[in-house]
């Protein structure tokens, strides 16, 4: 192999030389040409957007379209059933639901149909069914929780327990451990209204929840004691009344924090003497907690004028006593 | 015209035209579709000395051609010429290595990479690097010296080289129109390729063209350039002389020198008078014949002695047995391959373009134009050829090995 033992002196060719000219020293037919230049390549990146913009469209078209599909794909029967959930709903639910026939194909399925099966039930917020090739039919379901549960009757059938989600929704209830639906709260002073196989959502059901979420998670004790919670006066006083048990009847304002009424709730409830158990507590005025017993034991603010069941009937101011009431 | 047709643009930037064309390419065939002319402003011997000026007639005439041509130019060979232009010969040998002696790619790559190198004085630039037949142990070899036995290979190189500023101020008027420059030919050579035919040329023949400002020429030995040069003298220096002689302005000593001007003095009558207009009008008069013979065949003499003393001892009658061949403007002057003949001492003739060159193409002042193109074209192929065979993967990989 030859090689060259030195290093060669390296000659300049005229291809060297910059051919780069500013349009400022181009003539007027040089400015043109150069604008048709940038031009043409415009037109070109824009028509080859174009063209790409067009095959992405006609593939995912095909992708989506059945009759794009091969015959074989659209003999495949269903053999999976798959349920994708954040609740308690499971695979009998949902088999039960879409009851389909046993020799359902996968693309002779109509999805929108079978969406408003699942959406059908009350319980399910919302839900997509998705077709997985070969086989396999996926459903996805986010599920409503229950914050409060009611009894209803509808004409001659026997009384049925609801249960009522933060949205005010009403729904049977399906899959969920009874021992949990034993410790939620009742709830009464509202009138269902049927709409078809369901009913209208119940008003303002978002304070309730709020509430009963504040109590459950700051005093749990105490909503432990909740039996039931009233609406009557919700939508005309902005007044939730909690009856616990032993009779005592809790009055929630709506328009306070939560928090600070059940705090005093709980401070009133720990200075209370076990021997005299509150009847009647008013949260809802603010910093003046009317406060009722439920025996003729002596009040807390000293002997009070007037007939010995009246403390059970007369409110006692509780600010002078409280005084470490929070506000 | 199929969608791979290239067309290209031939620029002759003259000193006394500037011409363009326009060649259809279609990667096998090259056919004219379009011709533009402009008279030359600006420009002194080939070089440009108004931008502005040489700028303006240059795009004059390729916007004529592309009009003639209907189509845009793609990119542009463009003729090279001018006093600045130089070329000196290097030569290099090399003892094979191979222990059959077996010539090699290698073997010749490096042969002629040595012969090409050679310093150039600052400020200059390599044009063309033409290479004579390669000589294995003294024997000559016109084509390649592959796979040949031998044990020593040697080439040599015609190195032209030009001003790196002349070079950049033609390119920029062509930039100017925003077209790329792809090839820069000579002009002699384009204009000798164009009147000259491989069996001359093999032959040997000394190709003359003779333009306004400058004389090009190129001296072909067994097929290939072997010197080429130019003389800033030219066609306009006949004028200029009948002008200061005859106290004449410029347009009126042109107009003497096309109609009565001979390379050989033929009148023997001192007293035959020529009239200047010869159409009776105020102002016109007479000159005797055998002063403008005089003055143009005293400097067309010059002129082809000037060539004859910078060919030097490249020329003998010997080995250009094709003889002379005269082209460009000024070789039209008659009696001019007679002078010629007599200078060189070889047969001498006015060069023709092709027979299947259109006749508005055949004169004189379009060879360098039509020699552009097609020198230009089979040196681009030349160029795609050599890059096909050292530029693949396969190569590389070769190399790489080889390296190692």
């Amino acid at each position: 192999m030859s090689k060259v033992p030195f290093k060669l002196p390296e000659t300049r060719s005229w291809r060297e030389i910059p051919q780069q000219v500013r349009p400022r020293a181009m003539s007027r037919e040089g400015r043109r040409r150069l604008a048709m230049r940038g031009f043409r390549f415009a037109l070109g990146a824009f028509a080859i957007g174009l063209v790409g913009w067009g095959a992405w469209e006609i593939s995912s078209v095909l992708g989506e379209n059945p009759s794009g599909l091969p015959a074989a794909a659209k003999s495949e029967r269903v053999r999976n059933l798959i349920l994708v959930t954040d609740g308690v709903l499971d695979k009998t639910w949902l088999a039960k639901t879409l009851a389909l026939p046993g020799d359902a194909t996968l693309m002779g399925l109509d999805l929108i149909q079978l969406r408003s099966k699942v959406l059908a039930d009350a319980q399910v917020s919302s839900a997509s069914v998705i077709r997985n090739f070969p086989d396999t039919l996926t459903v996805r379901v986010s599920e409503r929780s229950p914050v409060v549960r009611m009894m209803a009757q509808s004409g001659s059938e026997s009384p049925r327990m609801f249960l009522v989600s933060r949205d005010g929704v009403c729904f049977e209830g399906t899959g969920f451990d009874p021992a949990m639906v034993a410790t939620l709260p009742w709830i009464e002073g509202v009138r269902l209204i049927r709409r078809g196989s369901s009913f209208v959502p119940i008003e303002n059901m978002s304070a309730v929840a709020d509430l009963l979420a504040s109590a459950k998670l700051e005093a749990e004790a105490l909503y432990g004691t909740w039996q039931v919670i009233s609406l009557a006066h919700l939508g005309s006083d902005g007044l939730i009344e909690v009856y616990a048990r032993g009779g005592m009847k809790v009055t929630f304002g709506t328009n306070e924090d939560y928090l600070r009424q059940i705090a005093r709730l709980d401070l009133i409830n720990a200075s209370t003497d076990a021997t005299r158990p509150l009847r009647d507590v008013n949260l809802s005025l603010g910093s003046q907690v009317p406060v009722a017993y439920g025996t003729a034991a002596p009040s807390l603010v000293g002997p009070m004028d007037g007939p010995e069941h009246a403390p059970s009937t007369q409110p006692l101011i509780a600010i002078p006593q409280f005084s470490n009431l929070p506000h | 015209m199929s969608s791979k047709t290239t067309f290209i643009g031939a620029v002759e930037i003259g000193t006394a035209k500037i011409t363009a064309l326009v060649g259809a390419y279609t990667g096998r065939e090259i056919v004219i579709i379009g011709c533009g002319e402009c008279a030359s402003r600006g420009v002194i011997k080939g070089s440009v000395v108004d931008y502005r000026a040489a700028t303006e007639c240059t795009h004059n005439a390729l916007e004529m051609a592309e009009r003639d041509a209907n189509e845009r130019i793609n990119h542009v060979f463009l003729a090279q010429t001018g006093g600045h232009l130089e070329g000196f010969y290097n030569e290099a040998s090399l003892n094979v290595k191979a222990a059959d002696n077996m010539i090699e790619k290698d073997d010749i790559r490096t042969v002629c990479e040595l012969a090409k190198a050679k310093d150039l004085p600052l400020g200059r630039m390599v044009v063309h690097n033409i290479r004579r037949p390669f000589r294995v142990d003294g024997r000559l070899v016109p084509t390649s010296p592959e796979s040949l036995v031998g044990q020593k290979l040697e080439v040599g190189y015609w190195t032209v080289h030009g001003q790196e500023q002349r070079l950049a101020d033609n390119i920029h008027v062509i930039r100017g129109f925003n077209l790329e420059v792809r090839e820069l030919v000579l002009s002699s050579l384009a204009a000798g390729h164009m009147v000259t035919t491989m069996e001359e040329r093999q032959n040997g023949v000394l190709a003359i063209d003779i333009g306004a400002g400058t004389t090009d020429f190129v001296l072909y030995r067994n097929g290939v350039p072997h010197t080429t040069g130019v003389v800033a003298v030219g066609g306009g220096h006949f004028t200029n002389d009948l002008s200061i002689g005859l106290r004449l302005t410029e347009v009126q000593a042109e107009k003497l020198k096309v109609r009565f001007g001979r390379a050989v003095v033929q009148a023997r009558d001192k007293n035959e008078k020529v009239w200047l207009d010869g159409n009776y009008s105020i102002g016109d008069r007479q000159f005797s014949r055998q002063a403008i013979e005089s003055i143009t065949a005293a400097r067309a003499w010059e002129l082809l002695e000037v060539v004859k003393k910078k060919l030097g001892h490249a020329f003998s009658p010997e080995t250009c047995a094709a003889g002379v061949v005269l082209t460009g403007g000024a070789a039209k002057l008659p009696a001019l391959s007679e002078c010629a003949a007599k200078i060189f001492g070889a047969p001498a003739r006015l060069g023709e373009a092709p027979s299947w060159v259109n006749e508005n193409l055949r004169d004189p002042g379009f060879h360098t134009a039509l020699g552009i193109l097609y020198y230009g074209v089979s040196a681009q192929g030349d160029r795609a050829a050599v890059a096909r065979r050292t530029g693949g993967f396969l190569h590389s990989v070769t190399r790489l090995f080889a390296s190692t």
